[in-house]
């Protein structure tokens, strides 16, 4: 050590318990003069840089430097910081005694002996060339992924965003980091998000999130968007963090709905009920039969039977593609319920083919009145509904002679 | 509720055919006593025929289905036809989906299409009566 008297052994135990720590993960150890000169340099510094002890002995420090660095004085920078603050972290590009560069990583502490003078530095020194290319890459994906990412720490701060999540959501890269995630959560489902990220954080896995559930985002300003939320844990040196894959969804959920509302549509249109006749009820049945057209078809089946007093209902069936035990049971349940109302049902247009598939399936069609075409039907409805008059008017004269008596 | 209901339930005759309308909600005793005044009635008129009236039960489900089962079994044993009337769209939806067996069980829309109902039932049940005899 180049240093005035009164130096204490004890500071050179310390630098070798330090050094002899530092070799065994392989960082360079290197003291200095207060000048910034080169007392000591361990074997890490010599793979490290190329340069051997007796290359540097004496040297500056800013032997190492960039000839940018050299020129804007960065030693006399890195020396006065260490001073002021006790301590002083910094990367930077370095050159090696074969010239090549290397990113380093460099922490630089003043030695200050017992009377408060400054003995010199120890400074430690750390390739981080390949972490920062790992680094580059992870922020090159993140940036380049298709969804908008958000990376959170286990206590909910946004600690990374890419370029998709600034757009997706209004906010600034520096609007984001540092604060709750909650921000982009709709005020109103604060406190469910609060518990279901506690529970995440239990037991982190890859998954979606809030299964079955509609997830909403909220934008700066303030409109709310529909999204999609991917999350998976990241096991860092910074503890977990949890990265959270958003997609808006607002362009499918539109979709979905214009489906739906068309799929209705057509459930509507294809299940008329036509009334051809007084008291006499048609369902012409078109394409497949559903257990939910089924449904809809009895349910509008039997409330035209309450609004029109229908007797009779003419079921056609020319238009159902295959009659199989599906479909002849949500028949059945359809004339039952109609039976259950006091109307009769009559099938008609079952074809040939249908026939015989119904007597092969085995299906019991009890004692349904059926008839070939829907002329045939509409004829036998027409007598139902004549005898039925008929006898009304015989019930009638027997109420009006019963009260006579 | 139904103890002073059951009592109230009126049974009205016209002609040969008694009408009976259920109303509110009902109970294993209120099914009981009804059942009998029904039975009482329909032999101290002689009633051809019994109209029962299910629109006014606040519910229709497989223990109201199988009372009507049983009170229709009951009329017939007594040489009478019987007739529902008034189940709605909904209840005739459920008891389907239910699977309640009421097959046996001869239903009307409305009163009127019931009197005619119990008309034709006693017309065949004649028909069948002489088809016997013969």
């Amino acid at each position: 050590m180049v240093s005035g008297e009164g130096t204490s052994s004890a500071p050179h135990a310390r630098l070798r318990d330090l050094e002899a720590a530092a070799a065994l993960v392989g960082d360079g150890v290197i003291t200095l003069d207060p000048t910034g000169r080169i007392v000591s340099w361990n074997a890490a510094a010599t793979r490290l840089t190329g340069y051997t002890p007796e290359d540097v002995q004496g040297q500056p420090i800013s032997l190492l430097y960039t000839a940018e660095d050299k020129a804007g004085d960065l030693l006399g920078h890195v020396l006065r910081n260490a001073r002021e603050a006790g301590r002083y972290e910094t990367e930077g590009w370095r050159i090696r005694k074969d010239g090549r560069r290397f990113l380093a990583s460099i922490v630089i502490a003043p030695v200050i002996d017992d009377s408060g003078g400054l003995t010199g530095y120890v400074s430690i020194l750390r390739d981080v060339t390949v972490r920062r290319s790992d680094e580059s890459m992870f922020r090159a994906l993140l940036e380049s992924a298709p969804d908008a990412m958000v990376i959170v720490d286990g206590e909910g701060q946004i600690v990374l965003v890419n370029q998709q999540a600034e757009t997706l959501f209004g906010f600034t890269r520096g609007e984001l980091v540092g604060r709750p995630v909650e921000m982009l959560v709709p005020q109103r489902l604060h406190g469910r998000h609060l518990q279901h990220r506690a529970a995440y954080a239990a037991s982190p896995q890859v998954r979606p999130m809030g299964m079955g559930l509609e997830l909403f985002g909220v934008r700066k300003d303030g409109s709310e968007l529909p999204v999609e939320i991917s999350l998976s844990p990241l096991h860092t040196d910074q503890g977990l963090l949890v990265c959270a894959a958003i997609r808006d969804v607002t362009e499918r959920r539109e979709q979905q709905e214009r489906l739906k509302r068309q799929r209705d549509e057509i459930v509507e249109l294809s299940t008329p009920v036509i009334e051809v006749w007084d008291k006499v009820l048609a369902l012409p049945i078109i394409g497949t039969l559903d257990s939910g057209r089924a449904a809809r078809l009895t349910e509008g089946l039997l409330e035209k039977i309450a609004d029109k007093q229908a007797e009779v209902v003419i079921l056609d069936i020319s238009g159902v593609p295959t009659v199989d035990t599906l479909v002849a049971q949500h028949l059945l349940k359809t004339v039952q319920a109609a039976t259950l109302m006091g109307a009769t049902s009559i099938i008609s247009g079952v074809r040939p083919e249908t026939a015989q598939a119904i007597v092969h399936l085995g299906i019991d069609l009890g004692r349904l009145r059926s008839r070939n075409t829907l002329r045939d039907a509409l004829q036998l409805a027409l007598q139902m509904v004549h005898d039925r008059s008929d006898s009304a008017v015989e019930a009638a004269q027997t109420v009006r002679r019963g009260i006579r008596e | 509720m139904s103890a002073p209901m059951d009592e109230t339930v009126p049974i009205m005759r016209i002609g040969d055919t008694l009408l009976i309308a259920l109303q509110g909600d009902l109970d294993d005793s209120a099914v009981v006593r009804i059942e009998d005044r029904l039975a009482q009635e329909v032999a101290r008129v002689s009633a051809r025929g019994v109209l029962i009236d299910v629109s006014g039960l606040t519910v229709v489900d497989s223990f109201i289905a199988r009372v009507l089962a049983r009170v229709v079994s009951m009329i017939r044993l007594l040489g009478a036809q019987a007739a529902v009337v008034g189940i709605s769209p909904a209840v005739a939806i459920t008891l389907v989906e239910l699977g309640v067996p009421m097959g046996h069980l001869d239903t009307a829309l409305n009163a009127e299409q019931g009197m005619a109902m119990l008309r034709r039932l006693r017309r065949d049940a004649v028909r069948d009566d002489d088809r016997q005899i013969e």
